[in-house]
């Protein structure tokens, strides 16, 4: 099981592709039923901390199901 | 008097080479550090690829040295192309590792800096994932893009003709793919290279080049969590510049205990 923070659709506004300083910024992605997860690890933690951003650490969990990956590109 | 007190600092900056002295100030000013044996491993890369002629085919070489993401996002060829990275990584002395769900690196590198005729990129991995769904390094076709399995199988793309065989049961190595003129080029997978003639034409978009994921323009897809200790983009390698690649980053790995 992978689990990620769920957001909502106007927290994934708020966050996608803020940068946490000049080399990192945030990704986030949508499961098979259009939930928004991020995915942070203790080393982003690290880097959050002190960060408008820390709340996220603080969201809801759940089990993210990817979406069937699309046709290789080939 | 201050030199005199400092000689050992001075001499050991005077015999670094003037591109990994560079990258070595780009990575403090970024906020990063590296250690001695990184700072060294890294200039002896710099001095064999300039002596086997691939210093200036490279558009950019990230070394991934420092454990962080400030050090890791500089290119060691130049000041351009400096990468960012996605949240969900894990910087490590070995390397860095993309979660495989969300993580990865924008080199900010656009494929059509590379010419049709004329491009390479490669990825070294420390991760045995064979699997099925994964791209490992590059823009969404029709384009350039790499990887160390599709379906069990595959590796490269440019046109069908780029498929590595046979199918790769164990995925940690340096995968380079190569096309040195419009119809000709090269997949190598450490140290076995497959020459391939007749390639069909590909396509250069202005999408930049992501590392751990391919570029799809939403942004990103196909996630890898296999870690790299080393990638690199640029103008096409012949056979022999590629094997001699190879030899060269395997001696940079080796230097820095983390080699496969």
């Amino acid at each position: 099981m992978i689990g990620g923070y769920i957001l909502t659709p106007e927290q994934y506004d708020q966050v996608q592709g803020q940068f946490i300083n000049p080399y990192q910024f945030i990704n986030c992605v949508q499961d098979i039923n259009d939930v928004w997860f991020f995915f942070g690890n203790e080393q982003d933690k690290e880097v959050f901390k002190d960060t408008e951003f820390m709340w996220l650490f603080d969201l809801p969990q759940g089990e993210y199901i990817p979406k069937p990956s699309p046709p290789f590109p080939i | 008097m201050i030199l005199a007190s400092h000689g050992i600092i001075s001499s050991q900056i005077a015999s670094f080479d003037a591109d990994a002295l560079a990258f070595f100030a780009r990575v403090t000013a970024a906020g990063g550090t590296l250690s001695a044996t990184e700072k060294a491993a890294t200039n002896q890369l710099v001095l064999d690829l300039k002596a086997n002629s691939l210093w200036t085919p490279m558009k950019a070489i990230y070394p991934m040295v420092g454990a962080s993401a400030a050090a890791c996002a500089q290119n060691l060829k130049s000041s351009s192309f400096t990468g960012t990275f996605t949240s969900g990584w894990t910087f490590a002395s070995t390397g860095v590792t993309p979660n495989g769900t969300s993580a990865y690196f924008n080199t900010n590198l656009p494929s059509n800096t590379m010419s049709n005729g004329s491009t390479h990129m490669s990825y070294y991995s420390r991760t045995n994932a064979v699997g099925s769904g994964v791209i490992d390094m590059g823009t969404e076709s029709p384009d350039f893009l790499i990887w160390y399995n599709a379906f069990g199988a595959s590796l490269g793309n440019f046109g069908v003709n780029m498929i590595y065989t046979p199918t790769i049961t164990d995925t940690r190595g340096f995968l380079l793919a190569s096309k040195y003129t419009t119809t000709q080029g090269l997949i190598q997978f450490n140290s076995t290279q497959q020459l391939k003639t007749g390639l069909t034409g590909d396509t250069r978009s202005t999408k930049n080049i992501f590392i751990g994921a391919i570029n799809t323009g939403a942004p990103a897809g196909y996630f890898s969590a296999k870690q790299t200790a080393f990638n690199s983009i640029g103008d096409g390698l012949t056979d022999t510049q590629a094997s001699n690649f190879y030899t060269a980053v395997q001696a940079f790995q080796t230097t820095l205990s983390r080699q496969v």
